[in-house]
């Protein structure tokens, strides 16, 4: 079984471009019915089904990203925003097109990565740290800051299954934003949490900002959008729908949806 | 085309980190903890060694007979360690192939370091058994090191190839334990090959061409004692190159299988 695949390159180079797409697709080959496992694979190619679907997800972006923007990818669930962020990463091939990374590249697609329950708080931190690209020396470093950004000082040593939800969050947020890249993915890290703890998190968004690092935010906050992002990009059904001024798109936004609910 | 530093210093952490992670995760929550690396492949000698030399009264014709028995155990182990944990790796790692992007061959070394560290504490008592035992030191024991390569590599070609097919069907997994329980009546650990030569040479000459066989008596040659038979003094004739080729072929065919395959991971884990 040969697939074409898109290229995704990394490079550094001294210009003012972070990220070029472009045409780039993505498809995912889904099973159907019972198509796991070596029988039904071998029953499969004797009766010539595929057993799988094809579900297109990405269909011909194209964009380009300069050094210091703060983009904000908005859309529907199901419009592409995650596999899009995963291509960008490098977790998932494109299927077609091309991708060029200027510079290194820090993704967040989830929070706590590699987190062991039963590990302990300070095993799970230098192993989340290790999966972030810090050394142990630069871990042994930023350890305390880590812990008293948390609040968790007096729980460093007890397994994580131990913790409540909300304190692995922390925990994991705590180490995430030591990371240093010049580009940022984050997928959605701003959806979990308490009061206090979403104004953690927009204090971080806001001194990204200030610091004109580059950085792409998947999201579904409109007033995100519109605090922090300095471009936004509307996908609808693997398309680039909108791509401009946060304010116009987060109105498109917010008018599509209501659109989508009268039906 | 650039080709990428395989070992730069971000994989290194990662590789180092997830190998600790693995071994303490091995013997976490158990009362002896670590001593269970040693204790274990030293209660499966003891079982083998109570049935086979005590209460079938096989090997007594061989020196150190103990000793050459509890190597063969220990490299067995060793082979089948690697390969289970290999091949499972993608799919015990999936969740951290679908979050991070980084060379999916690290989850399959790093779960194997785990059973070279447990190599190195074994081999330590097998030397520990073999001096009690009176055998004498030599130079040669350094001649075991190119053995032990050469099985750890096979393991490795073996989990690239079978590892990345598991990833889609899972079957992979059960016909492996069955592979694996064969092959340990194919390979002579608990039964001296001098027992099969002596009924027929074809035999013999076939088992040793096996890369497990050859490497096993290799270290038992070089460690233990000289009476051994290995396929490089019991065959003369060009088919000795076979354990070579074989242990090659796997091996470049399971890297550029995993390489092919290691791309699509994400997606079908």
């Amino acid at each position: 079984m040969k697939r074409p695949i898109g290229t995704r390159t990394e490079v550094l180079e001294d210009n003012d471009t972070a990220i070029i797409v472009k045409n780039l697709y993505k498809s995912f080959n889904l099973p159907t019915e019972q198509s796991f496992g070596l029988k039904q694979a071998i029953f499969n190619r004797l009766r010539g089904i595929k057993g799988y679907k094809e579900q297109k997800v990405l269909k011909g972006l194209n964009f380009e990203i300069k050094k210091g923007e703060f983009v904000g990818i908005v859309g529907r669930n199901g419009s592409g925003k995650s596999t899009l962020l995963k291509i960008l990463a490098g977790i998932y091939y494109p299927k077609k097109g091309e991708i060029i990374v200027n510079g290194t590249l820090v993704p967040f697609i989830e929070l706590g990565v590699g987190f062991n329950p039963e590990l302990t708080g300070r095993e799970n931190v230098y192993m989340n740290g290790a999966l972030l690209g810090f050394s142990n020396e630069e871990m042994n470093k930023m350890y305390d800051d880590i812990w008293e950004f948390a609040e968790l000082k007096d729980f460093q040593d007890q397994k994580l299954k131990n913790y409540s939800s909300g304190m692995q969050v922390r925990l994991a947020f705590s180490i995430a934003i030591r990371a240093k890249g010049d580009i940022l993915l984050l997928d959605e890290v701003l959806a979990v949490g308490d009061a206090a703890f979403q104004q953690k998190c927009n204090d971080y968004f806001r001194s990204l900002h200030d610091k004109k690092q580059t950085v792409i935010l998947v999201t579904h906050s409109m007033d995100s959008v519109r605090e922090f992002c300095t471009r936004a990009i509307l996908l609808e059904d693997g398309k680039i729908l909108l791509d401009g001024e946060p304010d116009k798109v987060a109105s498109a936004y917010n008018k599509m949806l209501g659109i989508s609910q009268d039906k | 085309m650039k080709i990428p530093r395989v070992l730069n210093k971000k994989n290194r952490i990662l590789l180092k980190e997830l190998t600790k992670t693995d071994f303490k995760l091995r013997y976490q929550g158990s009362v002896l903890g670590y001593l269970w690396a040693l204790l274990r492949p030293l209660m499966m000698f003891a079982i083998l060694y109570i049935v086979f030399s005590k209460l079938l009264k096989i090997g007594n014709d061989i020196p150190h007979y103990p000793v050459y028995l509890l190597c063969g155990t220990t490299l067995w182990s060793f082979f089948t360690e690697c390969t289970s944990q290999g091949i499972q790796s993608i799919i015990v790692r999936g969740d951290l192939l679908r979050k991070i992007s980084f060379p999916k061959y690290i989850v399959v070394v790093s779960s194997q370091l785990t059973a070279v560290i447990n190599l190195l504490i074994n081999l330590a008592v097998v030397i520990v058994f073999a001096l009690i035992n009176g055998v004498t030191p030599s130079w040669t024991w350094f001649l075991i090191i190119p053995a032990i390569l050469e099985l750890y590599l096979f393991s490795l070609g073996i989990a690239f190839l079978l590892g990345s097919i598991n990833v889609k069907y899972r079957d992979i997994t059960s016909i492996w334990d069955v592979i694996v329980q064969a092959l340990f009546y194919a390979v002579p650990i608990i039964y001296p090959i001098s027992m099969v030569a002596s009924t027929s040479t074809l035999a013999a000459k076939i088992i040793l061409l096996n890369p497990i066989a050859q490497a096993i008596q290799d270290v038992r040659y070089n460690l233990i004692t000289t009476e051994t038979i290995t396929t490089w003094n019991y065959i003369f004739n060009p088919s000795v190159i076979v354990p070579l080729v074989i242990v090659s072929v796997v091996l470049v065919f399971g890297a550029i299988t995993f390489r092919r395959k290691s791309k699509f991971f994400a997606e079908e884990v």
